[in-house]
């Protein structure tokens, strides 16, 4: 088996100058041998994936993490607020500094009212806001990409050569410039603010956060997302973390707006009592429509 | 990475915000950041360049030409009843110091008197708005921008500089506060019940002209400061006109709603596009010059996000905030 694991790896950097997708017989054998071969940490080869038109592997759609690593990132029995998981965690635990171990601690204990950010809905930080457990969505063109995240906010990913700008600015989802390497996506990410938490466990990070990111499509409808995260003040040595994203197929599925940090003052709008006015025709009509087919 | 120490993000943005909100203020009696004539990009065909789907390439950098959302109905007459600022120099002095015709026209350029068509008790509760602006004794005299909510589909243009980005099947309007995604899918609206600050927009392109049809609107976002508001029941129906040079375009958009107007009314917003050679004024222009080698100028911008939500922003919209 090592052998064949060998083999296909430098298939796959052999193929990524010359996509699989253009030779789709040759691609199904690599899915059928790499099916068993590749665990969680291998690079995977491309399948028939999507392209831009300028051959750039095309992330465009409607994503998802099922992982439920927003849950707790580190292995944990099922409890009150998080259903069980297996983590996410390369290795299975983060490597905190002593005093950061013991911050988690507080942050865990105290994590029903101090997850801030996700309990305003504010923004939620990179990584967090690829596996939250909403939708997000990329849209993709040659200079970057754009991924209108949970919450409304707004992501770019510069993928047209230029380099981080003269910090430090404290972004919530920091800085993100992108490259590809073969057919993966790997993004510098920097300048980050520290007022995320990274699920809702209570781990977290300072504003010395730096993620590096390899975005993959596995399939069509597949991303293998990791993300290593390297932060001075908080962990002894980088660590990597890695969920599969999957595409919303479902029929007429889009992204609908998530401003829920307005719902505290949703209700005063547009005024006390607007919401006794007479429905207009037109939408009753719309929906009888939409419920009586 | 080590990297310096800074103040707390939530500060900086706390600062940046106001700043931001007084820039008005501090451009002084000579604003020539607003124009006062109305550009009118006429509807035809577009000879400008194209994506390779098909539709006029209009990405880029935006803002509109005539004013803020002070006021709606006279773009560049401030706020009324802002006694606090009169004689202080701010562009809410400009109705203190330029006669109307010299003012840009309103922004509802149908019916010709240009205001908005409310029913009696609509026109008495947007009244009732305005006339407590400056000093909110319920929670709805605080206007929602002010909290952080989004704008609503035409006052977002209205609200400092903005970037349009498109793609196959949608374009995407990133503003300074919320974001819009117009469906070029056909697919269909979704269902009436669903009311969004930034509605439900389903789009097609005719010529040089991007037509919007506007639904689910949940009708929080105001007009203006001055208060024009609609109701959930309201249509909109949008026209993006764009000049073949690329560097003007023309908005139009046809509110319909029986529940608070008498008859449509038509909002017109002239806009220019933002260049390498625009005034980094901090409000129309809110780009950086991107960090590369290459002698060539891009711009970019960097993450809009309005952290306060409904904190410290509702300050602001109470008297002696900056305006």
């Amino acid at each position: 088996m090592s052998f064949l694991v060998a083999t296909i790896a430098a298939a796959g950097r052999h193929t990524a100058s010359a996509p699989l997708a253009r030779r789709p017989a040759a691609a199904a054998a690599w899915l059928l041998l790499a099916a068993p071969a590749f665990g969680a940490g291998a690079e995977a080869p491309a399948a028939d994936i999507p392209r831009t038109a300028d051959g750039k592997p095309d992330f465009s759609g409607i994503w998802e993490s099922m992982s439920g690593a927003d849950y707790d990132l580190e292995p944990h029995a099922g409890r009150e607020d998080a259903p069980p998981g297996r983590g996410v965690v390369h290795g299975d635990f983060i490597p905190y500094q002593p005093w950061a171990l013991e911050q988690r601690r507080k942050n865990f204990e105290a994590r029903a009212t101090a997850d801030r950010t996700r309990l305003q809905c504010l923004t939620l930080g990179v990584p967090r806001s690829v596996y939250y457990p909403a939708p997000l969505q990329i849209f993709q063109r040659p200079r970057d990409l754009t991924i209108v995240n949970p919450f409304g906010a707004v992501r770019t990913i510069h993928t047209n050569g230029t380099s981080h700008p003269e910090g430090p600015f404290g972004f919530w989802l920091g800085d993100s410039r992108g490259h590809w390497e073969g057919d993966t996506l790997v993004v510098d990410v920097v300048d980050f603010n520290d007022e995320t938490w990274l699920d809702r466990a209570g781990n977290f990070h300072s504003d010395a956060l730096h993620v590096v990111e390899r975005w993959t499509l596995l399939d069509a409808n597949t991303i293998r997302y990791e993300a290593t995260l390297e932060d001075s003040k908080v962990y002894t040595r980088p660590w990597t973390l890695s969920v599969i994203l999957y595409r919303h197929r479902e029929e007429n599925f889009q992204l609908i707006e998530n401003y829920c940090y307005t719902h505290a003052y949703d209700e005063h709008y547009p005024f006390e009592g607007a919401d006794r006015l007479p429905p207009a025709e037109s939408d009753v009509a719309r929906e009888r429509e939409v419920n009586e087919p | 990475m080590k990297r310096p120490a800074l103040p707390r993000a939530g500060t900086v943005r706390r600062i940046a915000a106001a700043l931001t909100l007084l820039l008005p203020a501090a451009a002084g009696h000579a604003d020539d950041r607003w124009e006062t004539e109305v550009i009118r990009v006429p509807r035809g065909e577009w000879t400008g360049p194209r994506l390779p789907d098909g539709q006029p390439d209009v990405q880029g950098f935006w803002s509109n030409t005539i004013g803020n959302h002070d006021n709606f109905t006279d773009p560049q007459g401030g706020i009324p009843g802002d006694v606090a600022r009169a004689g202080g120099g701010g562009a809410r002095d400009i109705g203190t110091v330029q006669p109307r015709e010299k003012r840009a026209p309103s922004r509802v350029s149908d019916p010709p008197d240009g205001q908005v068509p409310f029913q009696p008790w609509a026109r008495a509760k947007q009244e009732e708005l305005l006339a407590n602006f400056f000093h909110p004794t319920k929670e709805e005299h605080i206007e929602p921008l002010a909290r952080c909510a989004p704008a609503g589909p035409t006052k977002s243009l209205m609200w400092h500089g903005y970037e349009i980005r498109q793609y196959p099947g949608y374009v995407l309007f990133l503003f300074d506060s919320g974001t819009r995604i117009i469906h070029l899918d056909g697919k269909p609206h979704l269902p009436a019940s669903i009311k969004l600050w930034n509605a439900d927009s389903r789009g097609r392109w005719e010529g040089n002209t991007l037509i919007v049809d506007v639904r689910n609107n949940n009708a929080k976002a105001r007009l203006g400061r001055t208060g024009e508001f609609t109701s959930d029941n309201v249509h909109i129906e949008e026209r993006y006109i764009f000049a073949n040079d690329g560097q003007r375009y023309t908005y139009e958009a046809v509110y319909t709603d029986p529940t608070v107007l008498t008859r449509p009314f038509t909002v017109t917003i002239p806009a220019k596009r933002i260049t390498v050679d625009s005034p980094r004024d901090g409000w129309h222009n809110q780009t950086f010059l991107a960090n590369h080698p290459r002698p060539e100028p891009i711009l970019e911008t960097y993450e809009r996000v309005c952290v306060e939500h409904n904190a410290g922003h509702g300050e602001l919209a109470v008297a002696g905030g900056p305006p």
